[in-house]
């Protein structure tokens, strides 16, 4: 017998089939299609008013505003509900707000990448204007079928609170009252959006959907997924890299109450970025499962990382960099740096590295998959709904239109949910198991679950003028590959750029101008498999280079905002975020004895930041006192949001520069829970201060992952000016010298 | 049959599940799925509950070493999500993801019971077993001086 939610889902199934139909025959235009054909499905109620893939009007007045975004925590959902009932005229705190019933559907493509998929700080910059706009056609539909309905032209009447008005007669009419005829109006060629000046909602929101909901418990997560002859399986996954199982017996598994299955896992290594080699045990209920998991007798082969160690990996990657033919992908050059060296007043080279880290959301990783009637349906935060796609065609035989998805929300993800091992283990569990199987990681198998960042290591070098002046600076970031997993087209670029890898290092993103600069993408691939981690590449790059102009400051005696400000060209925005986080911070002002600021900065995803650290001595180790943090993201949609995105992008930063470190030894990662793998907690929190500057108001940009990057840099600059010590590799070592 | 009252109400469990922590028990057998699962250690507090009054890490208290007990959940904050607390979370904004924020409110709730005062350092010492990532550490102390400020003690 098969469960009651599947039946709850199915229907929109069909409708979608319906959908592409319309779509592929041509009878949709642009992102506007045939009334009638719906993205989702309203069961029984009649005629919904469905004008585009984001709006519903329901005949008793009803509003329902879809958002195809996963929300991982970020706000997405309340930001870009904003975008379409500002147009629409309704509160977009009031209305009801939805995941759409299929994913799928073709006008929730990214934009860019040209997949099903949520991330890079992307959903409100990039979808601004189609959702203000899916939200003007729906009112202007509105508005047209009550003009019609009263026998005057549209622009005598407006749409007020999800109603439109005639002020001259008094008339006025909801709009459950109007979707009949709404309905039968072909749609507006084009639309008029509102100004900024007039918004009521973008610009002005303090507040999230779903608190209500979120405090008191009654938020439904991956892990609350509870189906009738659901199992509950957990993965006991190679626990050297590459291993695979030589031998198992499964019998003291299988006589734990509760167990009922135990099922080899095979690795998948001929699907990129694949997943390691593990034995589930499915039982009842997790605890039993993990109990089973316990009782398993593994015996796992030899594998090539046998010998792995990550702590000889900064070594192994200097000698990569001093080999003259390193391959390398230049990501910008002007001048010729080598005629700089030899007439230069002063010559630096520097080293900064980082180890690998692990995402670590709180929810671990949870998903649940059941296989019925040759269609795959996933319950859970899936952010990439494409890797649900790949995950069933690679392991199931599956073809596209059998995946199903009832999208959750989920308790972050930082990375870890854009990785899609999980997704392809439970599709296995689920085609093999023959019942709905609910995978979850333990949060051993979190730490452990690899897939996280990258460890890397950055060589610099500068040549500064008799007049402290950077003439010359050459960067080779050393880091594997990480867009080819998730980046379509990667291996076809004529320069074999990845974009994930070279953030902040590029021709159009670096920050500095110099007579000669040579940057560079080294690639080197240790094997170990590395995935998203938020901020992503922006970290190390932005750790080397803010960290290095630093010292180049001090090498050439000039003070280290003078110094950065000296060396950009036409970059107003990001010299007057560092102009205001100086001012903020007190940059120019005296200092109490044991006390020093350090500055860095970043730019991204359309949006800028600065921040200055401020340290001090205390009781025999440096304690960080303050962060003083100015963004310029373009219009902050919703300012609420965006001020919590930053301050939680201080935090993640914070984590990183001083905790965040994993480490791998005869190929087994050491850590395992939250005592080893140390994460930022209440007690390391800083006094943070934050300045959201008023920017373009027509362009909101990016901040999810905007304000990490500096944090690292900026403690380091501060530690240098408080002890005279430069610390070039992460975590950072507060313990006071001697 | 093992006895616990949670919420109020009273629940006789099967000797089976002696050696079960509470956690599992609360999610899977009492279908109370709002107290969350983070590292199953004690480390996170996510799965903070009260039991007999004190904030407790539901992942490491055997079922048997509850019984008798009174534990009061997420679901028994309050009858209509109006703690003020809860009311408090609401308007400074808090969650995020959200997923950490029952064991924080959980936490916190204990802190204002425990009648002592409400500062910087308490709240701190409080609240530094709960782990989040998405960071909303700054508004939860915001949320917590709120609450305390509007006579939430009670």
């Amino acid at each position: 017998m098969k469960s009651r939610h599947v039946q709850d889902i199915r229907p929109a199934r069909r409708r979608f089939l319906k959908q592409s139909a319309l779509l592929t025959t041509g009878l949709a235009v642009g992102f506007h299609w045939m009334p009638g054909a719906v993205a989702g499905d309203e069961g029984n109620r009649l005629a919904p008013f469905e004008p585009n893939a984001w709006v519903r009007v329901l005949p008793d007045g009803t509003v329902k505003l879809v958002v195809h975004k996963h929300d991982s925590g970020t706000g997405t959902r309340t930001a870009l509900a904003a975008c379409v009932a500002e147009e629409l005229e309704v509160d977009p705190m009031a209305v009801e707000v939805i995941t759409p019933e299929n994913p799928f559907f073709e006008a929730y493509i990214h934009p860019v990448w040209h997949v099903f998929s949520t991330g890079g700080s992307t959903s409100v910059s990039l979808e601004y204007d189609r959702l203000r706009q899916a939200g003007a056609t729906a009112r202007e539909l509105l508005v047209a079928a009550a003009a019609k309905r009263w026998g005057l032209t549209p622009d005598r009447c407006r749409a007020v609170d999800g109603r439109v008005v005639h002020a001259g007669s008094g008339r006025s009419a909801g709009y459950g009252e109007l979707v009949d005829d709404a309905a039968k109006l072909p749609a507006p060629d084009s639309v008029v959006l509102k100004a900024p000046s007039q918004f009521r909602y973008i610009g002005k929101l303090r507040h999230k959907r779903d608190a209500a909901a979120k405090v008191r418990g009654r938020l439904r997560y991956s892990i609350d997924v509870d189906l009738p002859d659901m199992l509950v399986a957990v993965i006991q996954r190679a626990p050297v890299i590459g291993a695979r199982v030589d031998g198992l017996d499964a019998a003291a598994a299988l006589a734990v109450p509760g167990v009922r299955q135990v099922i080899r896992v095979p690795a998948r290594p001929d699907v990129f970025g694949g997943n390691q080699e593990g034995v589930a045990v499915l039982a009842e209920d997790y605890w039993s499962a993990q109990q089973g998991r316990e009782a398993l007798q593994v015996r796992w082969s030899a594998s090539p990382f046998s010998e792995f160690d990550s702590e000889s990996l900064p070594g192994r990657f200097r000698a990569v960099l001093d080999e003259p033919g390193a391959p390398l992908v230049r990501t910008l050059q002007t001048g010729d740096a080598d005629s700089a060296w030899p007439v230069a007043a002063q010559l630096l080279e520097a080293d900064y590295a980082m180890p690998y880290k692990a995402q670590n959301p709180l929810e671990p990783i949870c998903i649940t998959a059941e296989l019925v009637d040759g269609r795959l349906y996933f319950r859970g935060g899936v952010q990439v709904p494409s890797f649900a796609r790949e995950a069933a065609k690679a392991v199931c035989g599956l073809d596209e239109d059998s995946v199903v998805i009832e999208e959750l929300i989920s308790g972050g993800s930082f990375g870890a949910r854009e990785a899609k091992y999980w997704l392809m283990e439970v599709a296995y569990l689920a085609q093999q198991a023959g019942a709905p199987v609910k995978l979850m990681n333990s949060r051993e198998d979190e730490v452990r679950a690899l897939f996280g960042h990258a460890a890397t290591l950055h060589r610099l070098e500068g040549a500064l003028d008799g007049d402290g002046r950077l003439s010359a600076l050459r960067l080779r970031a050393l880091s594997p590959a990480s867009g080819e997993q998730w980046e379509p087209g990667y291996d076809e670029r004529p320069d074999h750029m990845d974009y994930s890898t070279t953030e902040a290092i590029s021709a159009w993103d670096f920050a500095y101008r110099a007579p000669h600069l040579d940057l560079g993408w080294v690639r080197h691939e240790t094997g170990v498999p590395t995935g998203w981690y938020r901020s992503v590449s922006f970290i190390p790059n932005v750790f080397a280079v803010e960290s290095f102009m630093d010292e180049l400051a001090h090498a050439g005696g000039r003070d280290p905002l003078a110094f950065r400000l000296a060396h950009m060209e036409e970059r107003p925005r990001h010299v007057r975020v560092l102009m205001k986080a100086a001012a903020l911070a007190g940059w120019h002002r005296p200092l109490p004895e044991g006390t020093a600021l350090g500055l860095a900065t970043n730019q991204g995803y359309g949006s800028f930041v600065a921040v200055v650290a401020r340290l001090s001595r205390r009781d025999g180790v440096i304690k960080v006192e303050r962060l003083s943090c100015v963004i310029d993201c373009g219009l902050a949609v919703a300012p609420g949001g965006v001020e919590e995105q930053v301050y939680g992008g201080l935090m993640w930063g914070l984590g990183h520069a001083l905790f965040d470190r994993l480490d791998i030894r005869r190929g087994e990662v050491v850590q395992s829970n939250f005592h080893d793998y140390r994460v930022a907690r209440m007690s390391d929190m800083p006094d943070i201060e934050i300045r959201i500057l008023e920017g373009d108001r027509d362009n909101p940009s990016g901040v999810g992952e905007l304000t990490s990057p500096p944090v690292a840099p900026a403690l380091a600059n501060a530690i240098h000016r408080l002890t005279g010590r430069r610390l070039r590799s992460t975590p950072l070592d507060l313990t006071l010298p001697g | 049959m093992i006895k616990i009252q949670v919420n109020g109400r009273n629940h006789e469990l099967s000797q089976d599940l002696a050696s079960t922590p509470l956690l599992w028990v609360l999610r899977d057998k009492l279908k109370l799925k709002g107290t969350k699962f983070g590292c199953g250690k004690g480390l996170c507090g996510a799965c903070t509950v009260h039991f007999n009054g004190n904030p407790t890490r539901a992942c490491q208290l055997p079922l048997s070493a509850a019984s008798g007990g009174q534990v009061r959940t997420i679901e028994g904050l309050s009858e209509n999500g109006d703690h003020p607390l809860q009311k408090a979370w609401i308007e400074e904004d808090v969650p995020q993801c959200g997923y950490c924020q029952p064991g924080q409110l959980m936490s916190a709730a204990a802190l204002l019971a425990s009648g002592a005062p409400v500062d910087d350092a308490s709240i701190r010492a409080a609240m530094s077993g709960n782990i989040c990532r998405c960071g909303t550490y700054g508004r939860i102390v915001r949320a917590i001086k709120r609450a305390a400020d509007e006579g939430g003690r009670a």
